[in-house]
């Protein structure tokens, strides 16, 4: 029992999620109150039901990308093209259904469905197969692959902003039998997403793969894994999140257009590094990432809540990312110490 | 009475009168905050909270939620931000009207008022729009520049980003209006980042794969926030006229670089759009769906009292010699 107590003092996640309910705990207590139209309550500005879906639906939709990206990460890459994916599979997704017109509800969620994961998935292949077969650097390919991607969104959209069918936001848009204005369904699809990741990094062969090649390639490949395989499974799945974050986003928001996610590549790879994945490989998991994720919408959030002069976003965000990441070395270098018997 | 007695029904009075004064929270949500045009747009809609405020004997409290660079899907989580952290009203200029829509009609669902501004989401449940008619803007520029160029010449069109409804309305104006000057020829359509530098880039860099272009249709006057064309742009040979006369844009009238800028009075989107806000929501008044805003054409001739009404409303780096100007 002490041990687990122990374990569970220790874990990174548990320094995530004590610093997102510490900042909870300070946005409830300096927010202020309103009262609420409909019912004449008093309710607080940040602790009531519809602020804290609104957060957690703002940090879905880069949350399931982070998944995708931090598998890269780990793996001792980086995918800065996620954004650009996010936009195609959009767009696509909107001009297929708006030239099939009515179709039906069942068939434009699941066509809708397939259009983006498919874009997703051929994005992320195409990333994996260059990466590996050129043997370029991830960061030289992903960044020219993030200018063609969007750069086709924007041929191909014309630059319009295109609408998706009602029957795509309705579904994203469904409250599941809460009240009306909560929106609960991006929030499962990004726990659903942060769970089939976890537990593949964590329980699955080909998860553990991902460790290994990010931790040490010579050692990896000496130990018979195939690394090109590993590798361009890794960047189909990260374009895979992208797919499927699109498909959430673009529905929920209800159109598509070639500029969607711009910059969203940043928010992702910064919610991997909040979440404790090096940079350097080997290191990360898909829980924590989505943790970072949630922490730099709070962050966004409190900014606003606080009344804070909003103009010191970029760098209050900037600020956590540097402070996420020295605390974590500083812990690692710790744990090292501990480790070798140095603080004996 | 003592003085502790006389304080205590003092503070009693003055939290009665200040429970009294009914509050008016407005989130502002233009579309970049690093656009000039939307920080007088903000000083317009202090200015007008001010004076309604006093007016009225109410509080009324403009909430700037604009985010730092366009995206619509900002735009939309910051709508919904406000009605949860207790909005009365929302004003917005949609970066994606599609994007934001959605988030207009939780709100409207939700008791709150929602007006649009310079750039309007025509399908949504906002009550009002205050603006310019797009289409006609864009009209009026090409007319302008047609008459400086005599009718003939080729011409490139500065777009602004591809994705904002008022900016593409404007560009279809711009090629409708060529259509009735034949002498005119449009070289292309040039979309641009909205941001001085970039847009000055992207005018310079044109200018040198087509150096036949004598004049520019500009449906946004980002480029001349710079010196840059200035100095890059020989007037006798170029002419341009673009939508927007901030101060920074103003030496560009005078050195005949742009003979006429259509300015759109970017003050009055903040301060009539709360106008008309609290007629809605305090007064209950009717308010018109389509609220037409007017262009103000500068010119060399017209450049001193322009100067002067910048400087009225609250725009502090008006140049000084074109204060004295009649």
């Amino acid at each position: 029992m002490q041990r687990v107590i122990r374990s569970l003092f220790q874990g990174q996640q548990t320094g995530l999620i004590l610093v997102i309910v510490l900042l909870g705990a300070i946005l409830t207590g300096f927010a202020g109150s309103h009262t609420d139209r409909l019912t004449g309550r008093e309710v607080n500005n940040f602790l009531n039901v519809h602020t804290l879906m609104q957060t957690a639906t703002d940090a879905s939709f880069f949350a399931i990308m982070a998944v995708g990206a931090t598998m890269v990460i780990i793996s001792g890459g980086v995918d800065l093209s996620v954004g650009s994916t996010y936009a195609l599979a959009g767009v696509t997704m909107a001009m297929t259904l708006r030239v099939l017109g009515e179709i039906g509800m069942t068939q434009t969620v699941a066509l809708g469905a397939v259009i983006c994961i498919g874009i997703g998935l051929l994005c992320g292949l195409l990333n994996g197969v260059m990466v590996v077969g050129l043997g370029v650097h991830p960061f030289i390919i992903t960044l020219g692959m993030m200018w063609v991607l969007r750069g086709i969104a924007f041929v191909a959209s014309k630059a319009e902003s295109i609408l998706v069918p009602d029957a795509l936001t309705g579904v994203m848009k469904a409250n599941l039998g809460l009240s009306a204005a909560l929106y609960p369904v991006p929030m499962l699809l990004m726990l659903a997403v942060t769970a089939v990741g976890a537990l593949y990094l964590a329980k699955m062969v080909m998860g553990r793969h991902i460790y290994a090649v990010g931790g040490n390639v010579e050692a990896s490949r000496y130990s018979g894994l195939r690394i090109g395989r590993i590798l361009i499974g890794v960047y189909t799945l990260s374009g895979l999140t992208a797919g499927i974050a699109a498909f959430a986003g673009t529905s929920y928001y209800g159109s598509a257009s070639c500029a969607d996610a711009t910059g969203y590549e940043l928010y992702v790879i910064a919610s991997a590094v909040v979440g404790g994945a090096s940079l350097s490989g080997g290191k990360g998991n898909a829980i924590n990432a989505m943790l970072g994720a949630l922490l730099i919408v709070l962050i966004r959030q409190s900014i606003r809540t606080l009344h804070l002069d909003q103009n010191y976003e970029w760098i209050i965000i900037g600020c956590a990312i540097i402070i996420a990441v020295v605390l974590d070395r500083v812990s690692a270098q710790f744990t090292l110490k501990r480790l070798t018997g140095g603080d004996k | 009475m003592n003085w502790k007695t006389m304080t205590l029904l003092a503070a009693f009075a003055l939290s009665v009168n200040a429970a009294d004064t009914k509050t008016y929270k407005i989130a502002m949500i233009a579309k970049s905050s690093t656009n000039p045009v939307f920080l007088s747009a903000r000083t317009g809609a202090e200015a007008a909270a001010k004076e309604l405020s006093a007016k009225h004997g109410i509080n009324i409290v403009i909430d700037w939620r604009t985010p730092p660079t366009e995206d619509g899907q900002v735009q939309a989580q910051r709508l919904a931000q406000a009605v949860n952290e207790g909005a009365d009203a929302i004003l917005i200029s949609c970066s994606d009207a599609g994007k934001v829509t959605g988030a207009i009609n939780d709100a409207v669902a939700r008791g709150v008022a929602v007006m649009t501004f310079d750039s309007d989401a025509p399908a949504s449940k906002r009550f009002a729009y205050y603006g310019v008619d797009d289409v006609e803007t864009g009209g009026q520029v090409m007319s302008e520049l047609a008459k400086l160029m005599n009718g003939k010449g080729s011409i490139a069109i500065l777009a602004g980003n591809q994705n904002a409804t008022n900016l593409r309305r404007r560009t279809e104006g711009v090629k409708k209006e060529a259509g009735n000057h034949h002498g005119i020829k449009i070289v292309d359509t040039f979309y641009n980042i909205e941001t001085p530098q970039d847009a000055a880039a992207e005018v310079v860099r044109v200018m040198k794969a087509y150096p036949e272009i004598e004049g520019w249709a500009m449906v946004g006057a980002w480029p001349l926030f710079t010196k840059t064309l200035l100095t890059d742009l020989d007037p006798g040979k170029v002419k341009l006229v673009a939508v927007d006369a901030l101060p920074a844009e103003l030496p560009y009238v005078e050195k005949g670089i742009a003979p006429v800028l259509l300015a759109q009075p970017t003050y009055q989107w903040g301060y009539v759009s709360v106008e008309k806000i609290i007629e809605k929501i305090h007064l209950k008044k009717d308010v018109p769906v389509i609220n037409k805003m007017e262009l103000v054409r500068v010119t060399k001739e017209s450049l001193g009292s322009w100067a002067r009404q910048l400087k009225a409303w609250g725009f502090t780096d008006v140049p000084e010699e074109y204060l004295k100007l009649p």
